[in-house]
């Protein structure tokens, strides 16, 4: 904008920073301008849902031993920890309740894992 | 009445004796006033260990689930009662299972801070 202009009392000759550039004003909104300016209160809606373990929504039943197998080790047959199976509080002390149960009623063995049941996917953060 | 579940394992035998078996303990349940609602077969399989009961090594064995109804004093009664059959091999009451699953919030994250700072009684 190579012109003369004066703005704030400056004489600016040449080039005007943008600040001080005339900028166009909503006149029709000068009234309400001051209260619409502040921030409305709401809830995040960037919120993500609450993180669900694996076994969310689904009943844990001692005569399930396919899915008991699962958390189990095949080698020694031992339950497996929460920072193993990535498991929520109430589901991992679900799981270990049944195993247990199943262990006594004669449902699962205990010191391995059904034979049948060790080409199963792997839920569980083990490596071997 | 409370309902209970009763998950029994009986010996490997022929159909006619299975039945026989099953028929009597029923009666039984139904002698000391309980409602049997349903009597599941789960099959007959291998055992998942080697389990001696009077006086036999069984490797195979019959599972069957009676679902029932009953007063609470029935659970000692009946465990006598199918500890003395020869051909049950391991009996268990077991609270019916009630399936409720809705409710499942998902993982909470756990605020550590206020865990590191003892709260005054």
């Amino acid at each position: 904008m190579a012109a003369l202009a004066v703005r704030c009392g400056r004489l600016y000759c040449g080039w005007v920073p943008a600040l001080m550039r005339e900028r166009p004003c909503r006149l029709q909104h000068q009234g309400a301008a001051v209260q619409s300016d502040m921030p409305i209160e709401m809830e995040n809606p960037y919120k993500e849902p609450p993180k669900k373990c694996i076994l969310c929504g689904i009943n844990v039943d001692y005569k399930n031993v396919q899915l008991l197998s699962q958390f189990v080790s095949p080698y020694s047959g031992r339950i497996y920890g929460r920072h193993i199976t990535g498991l929520c509080d109430k589901k991992q002390r679900e799981i270990s309740k049944a195993i247990k149960r199943a262990h006594i009623l004669g449902f699962m063995p205990v010191m391995f894992k059904n034979p049948s049941f060790l080409t199963d996917p792997k839920i569980c953060n083990v490596k071997y | 009445m409370p309902r209970y579940e009763l998950a029994l394992i009986l010996k490997a035998m022929q159909r006619p004796e299975t039945a026989a078996v099953l028929k009597r303990t029923v009666e039984a349940l139904m002698e000391r006033g309980a409602i049997v609602r349903n009597l599941e077969n789960l099959g007959e399989r291998a055992l998942p260990y080697k389990i001696s009961k009077h006086n036999h090594r069984h490797r195979r064995g019959g599972y069957f689930l009676v679902d029932l109804e009953g007063p609470p004093s029935i659970v000692s009664t009946m465990m006598d009662h199918l500890g003395r059959d020869i051909d049950v091999i391991r009996r268990a009451f077991i609270k019916y299972p009630v399936s409720k699953t809705e409710e499942c919030s998902g993982i909470v994250p756990v605020n550590y801070e206020d865990k590191l700072i003892p709260k005054k009684k």
